[in-house]
């Protein structure tokens, strides 16, 4: 259709039919006052501030509802329009409390704003304040609805953005105001605590509960969620040096938009902890002392030198960290690499799957595969595995809850239900691990019924017959068996993809599986079979670190180097020795798990952790003591004590990400830069300063002594981080179109798999429950910083079993009563919420709580290897305690 | 006859018929109202989940329409005209007069489920001022004798009814 040509207070407007007027004036700049328009939300004609008029009929109508029409003359303030907007603010105001000087909106209250341009003050009415319950018992929303304006801006976000639909309008007239069902507090709704609802409410309505009066934020900053992969965009308020308030940035194109989750929105208190760390402290025996930074780094230094002359290079060992920035995991796997000659570095992102994402690289690339989150929903269909994003990742699951809500089919395969179950299409009950199997009978039914696509296989894969055959020769009933599952679910599944682009979701039920790698592996000869690559489907996974990506890309681990250029390629290593004027071993060094065996071999001498807590994240806490206290000097960088710096000889304190310039990659391969909002404490240092500080103490020529330095460094170093230079950031690859891995690249063929497994496993009979870990949104990975906010704490104090009701009964619990749950590896209790989302004899346990004892139930082993049981389930008895 | 029980049977047959229909909240929520006489706020969700929409949004359409009810009603809902013909025929003491016969407020229901007492703005039948109406029953020219005899005949009822 043809673009449309109107008049708006004298100016020609051309915009495409469907365009509200709202939005035309706002393209030539011409604001209209109003309440209940977002930018995000459908326009519901609710305030009726927006009021303009057509000049020649005298027609009077609600611009943000009203779509442009050609040869429309509109005039925005003319004084009957004026005059009726002033009468509604009017009304508004003899409703609305005279609470302004406590109320914690101040001048961020739109009603005030509009109220202050039209020149509306006294109002000269009758007033008549709607009273309304006051709420705030829950530690995150404070509800005044007295405040309310009816404005429905909450109700939109939550129904359409976050897909919760926890509250709506109920009564009406002067009793109408959002309500929960059978209006409860919040905290006995549905409701999650996102807090997107507190965002856009343009008064005093919602607001963020805190701690003590702090006042309205002297200043607004944009900044980096540093929680999960998802890479939110935050606007944190502050006053002087303290973090009051985070709400989501209003930058365009962030990929939150107008929502965050409970923890981006209020777990950030965790800054202003008590146990922050403000100086460099050294250990003598059990006494700690403060030292001053020179004498820190003077220290650190000597030691690291003596250990590598001393003992030789491979006796040293550099932890890396998922939630450092992309610029402080580059200077740290630089000073192990070049200035210390070891590729004994790894982070945090092992236990998150690390093999099984190399798994995917091998076959599709680093950064080709990764696909903004955006395009999730332009497949024909979603699969999910392994995850419930609504938990984990919870602004990547409203993107899949709001494609499933549009009517996309959503199939999930998980042994649980998930906050995304109640828009699934199909929904496949596996057991636990079963995930191998299940793919595999998806995979064969496909191809035998021929419903695979012909013109991706031949034009862009290699390998079909055989990896075909091998399908074929495959028993049915064994999947079946394996899986859990019965012939009726997987054709369900087959029917909804048949001749379907597929987006596949993957959480960390599948990546920290026992056999994870292959998962994957048959993950990505999905995808090849049903031609999801390219612009439509893919395969998308969801990080759990904010930085996962990024450390990764900045070659924070032991078998490649920046750009995940593997360290036994000779010809990339070449590029990075000249580059570095440095020699480096081509022979893969130590993962975490290694470092910790041969720190209690003893053959590991010093280890250097930067923001990463072994002791709360991983299994065996006895062996990792055991291993540290051999060692002849930790040094351990961090931001708050815990339970790793506690054995640390040198503990050096860093910088949150709020506190510090950097930059983080998110899931999508998206490199998000950021400023600092705050500083740090007093005595505490940005963590790539103390990195290039101490580099230079170790001969390195000169200090880079600049984040900008830094950047334009990675820039030429680093395959694909070419944008960073200009320090805004951008999507990491090679220029290349993202996703472009499909028909168009045609120089690309993709391998099938040579070998299909089906994870055919004996069970053991003496421990007949699955216990199955996963992630609450109360808690984030072990829960270091987290745990140390006082909101989540206050409102989730410690850690819950989920046990399906049919166990309940079998075992006579209820709800609350203490449970212990055993394992090969340990015990730990806790206490029981029945619950309906799980099939008797599996038991669900979030990370995170209680120290993140739930690891006590899993042994270490390194990922992949013979004895590894997998991180996301084991095998389990339990009983009352 | 204290606290209603629901008939689960009888709601799901009822959500199941309706589901498909398209817009079928509405009828749905006035089919469940006519037969339950209220609609249970058990049943909420799973109305909700059958139509595919949020259990606050089915609530929110419950509690606008006036004619719909999340507590059971009286077996007679008795509405009482406020309008200004049925005031000026003194239709403020006829209410008044139900409400000591009946031991109610407005709202109330009686503690057997057999009186629910409401007032409506105008019941459109302005010539018979001052009026009530009883279930789909019209009752005009109203004097507190014969309101006392209306009531008498559902009173009756009652009575036959044990």
């Amino acid at each position: 259709m043809e673009d449309i040509t109107l008049k708006i207070d004298g100016v020609n407007v051309t915009c495409p039919p469907g365009t509200s007027i709202l939005d035309a004036a706002k393209a030539v700049g011409i604001k209209i006052p109003s309440l209940c328009s977002h930018p995000e939300l459908t326009p519901i004609g609710a305030c009726r501030l927006c009021l303009v008029e057509e000049a020649s009929s005298g027609r009077v109508f609600a611009s943000c509802v009203t779509p442009v029409a050609p040869e429309m003359v509109i005039v925005t303030d003319s004084d009957r329009v004026q005059r009726h907007r002033r009468n509604i603010v009017r009304l508004m105001m003899a409703e609305h409390p005279e609470s302004c000087l406590v109320c914690s909106k101040g001048n961020r209250c739109e009603l005030r704003e509009i109220a202050a341009e039209l020149g509306v003050g006294e109002n000269k009415l009758y007033p008549m304040p709607n009273v309304k319950n006051f709420e705030q018992v829950n530690p995150f929303i404070v509800r005044d609805l007295a405040k309310c304006v009816l404005c429905g801006r909450c109700i939109r976000v939550d129904h359409e953005l976050v897909v919760v639909g926890a509250i709506d309008y109920n009564l009406r007239g002067f009793e109408c105001r959002p309500a929960t069902l059978h209006d409860l507090p919040l905290e006995d709704s549905s409701c999650t605590f996102c807090g997107s609802c507190v965002s856009v409410c343009p008064t005093g309505a919602l607001s963020t509960k805190t701690p003590e009066f702090v006042g309205t934020p002297e200043k607004e900053s944009i900044s980096i969620c540093g929680f999960c992969g998802t890479g939110c965009s935050l606007m944190m308020g502050s006053v002087g040096e303290h973090v009051v308030e985070v709400n989501p940035s209003r930058i365009s194109g962030s990929v939150n938009g107008a929502t965050l989750c409970v923890r981006g929105h209020y777990g950030h208190d965790y800054l202003h902890s008590k146990v922050r760390l403000g100086s460099p402290l050294l250990r003598t025996g059990e006494e700690w002392k403060e030292i001053t930074w020179d004498d820190a780094l003077e220290l650190a230094a000597t030691k690291l030198r003596e250990i590598k002359e001393n003992y030789g290079p491979a006796s040293l060992a550099f932890l890396g960290s998922s939630k450092c920035t992309n610029e402080e995991n580059y200077l740290f796997q630089k000073m192990a690499r070049v200035v210390l000659g070891t590729n004994n570095i790894d982070s945090g992102g092992y236990i998150n799957g690390r093999l099984a994402v190399q798994a995917v690289w091998k076959r599709l690339g680093n950064t080709l595969f990764r696909k903004p989150l955006s395009t999730i929903g332009e497949a024909d269909a979603i699969l999910v595995l392994g995850a419930d994003p609504t938990q984990s990742t919870p602004v990547a699951g409203y993107y899949i809850k709001r494609a499933a809500k549009n009517g996309l089919p959503l199939i999930e395969i998980n042994p649980r239900k998930t906050g995304l179950s109640f828009l699934s299409s199909v929904r496949l009950e596996i057991k636990p691990n079963g995930d191998l199997a299940a793919l595999a009978a998806i995979l064969k039914y496909l191809v035998e019924k021929g419903w695979v696509d012909q013109g991706f296989i031949s034009q862009s894969t290699s390998g079909f017959e055989p990896f075909s055959a091998k399908l074929l020769a495959l028993d049915f009933g064994l999947l079946y068996k394996n899986a859990g599952i019965d012939a009726r679910g997987i054709k369900q599944v087959c029917d909804l993809i048949k001749g379907k682009r597929i987006s596949i979701v993957v959480g960390s039920g599948v990546l920290r599986q026992r056999i994870a790698v292959s998962i994957m592996n048959s993950i990505v000869d999905l995808a090849l079979i049903t031609g999801s690559m390219g612009e439509r489907g893919g395969i998308y996974i969801l990080a759990k670190d904010c930085n996962e990506m990024g450390a990764w890309d900045m070659g924070s681990a032991p078998d490649f180097l920046p750009g995940t250029v593997p360290v036994f390629d000779a010809q990339g290593r070449r590029r990075f020795e000249r580059l570095w004027k440095a020699k480096l071993s081509p022979d893969p060094g130590l993962d975490v798990v290694r470092i910790i065996e041969e720190a209690d071999k003893g053959r590991l001498k010093g280890l250097y952790i930067m923001g990463e807590n072994p002791l709360r994240s991983l299994p065996d806490k006895e062996l990792i003591k055991k291993g540290f206290e051999k060692l002849e000097f930790l040094i351990v960088q961090d931001i708050l004590e815990n339970e790793t710096t506690q054995m640390a000889h040198l503990i050096l304190p860093g910088a949150a990400a709020a506190e510090k310039e950097g930059s983080f990659t998110n899931m999508e391969g998206k490199i998000q830069s950021f400023e600092p909002v705050v500083a740090p404490p007093s005595g505490a240092m940005p963590d790539w300063d103390i990195l290039d500080r101490l580099m230079a103490l170790l001969g390195q020529p000169r200090r880079l002594g600049s984040i900008s330095r830094i950047r334009r460094e990675i820039s030429q170093v680093v395959p694909g981080y070419g944008s960073l230079a200009d320090g805004i950031g951008g999507w990491a690859g090679t220029g290349e179109v993202r996703g472009s891995v499909g028909p168009e690249a045609e120089t690309i063929r993709i391998p099938f798999s040579e070998e299909i497994l089906i994870g055919a496993r004996p069970e053991d009979g003496s421990y007949p429950m699955w216990v199955v870990l996963g992630t609450s949104s109360f808690q984030m990975g072990c829960g270091t910083r987290i745990a140390k906010s006082r909101r989540i704490t206050e409102y989730c104090p410690e850690g819950f079993a989920e046990v399906s009701v049919q166990d309940c009964d079998r075992l006579g619990l209820k709800h609350g009563d203490k449970i212990i749950i055993e394992s090969k590896a340990g015990s730990v209790m806790k206490s029981v919420r029945v619950s309906t989302d799980q099939p008797e004899g599996v038991i669900f346990l979030p990370w995170g709580f209680d120290d993140n004892n739930a690891t006590l139930l899993l042994g270490l082993a390194q990922f992949g290897g013979p004895n590894f049981e997998g991180w996301n389930s084991c095998r389990a008895n339990i009983h009352k305690a | 006859m204290g606290k209603k029980t629901i008939d689960w049977e009888r709601l799901g047959s009822i959500i199941e018929e309706r589901k498909k229909e398209k817009w079928g909240l509405i009828p749905l929520l006035q089919e469940v109202q006519e037969e339950f006489g209220y609609i249970p706020p058990e049943g909420i969700k799973p109305i909700a989940e059958a139509l595919g929409l949020y259990p606050s949004q089915v609530q929110g359409v419950i509690t606008f329409y006036a004619g719909f009810a999340l507590e059971p009603k009286g077996k007679y809902v008795i509405r009482v005209c406020r309008g200004t013909a049925c005031h000026v025929k003194g239709g403020r003491s006829i209410f008044r007069y139900l409400k000591r016969e009946l031991g109610l407020e407005e709202g109330q229901t009686s503690e057997d489920y057999r009186f629910t007492l409401e007032t409506v703005a105008c019941l459109g039948a302005c010539f018979l001022a001052p009026t009530m109406m009883i279930n789909r029953t019209y009752y005009g020219k109203l004097s507190p004798p014969k309101v006392s005899s209306v009531l008498a005949q559902y009173g009756k009822e009652r009575m036959e009814d044990k």
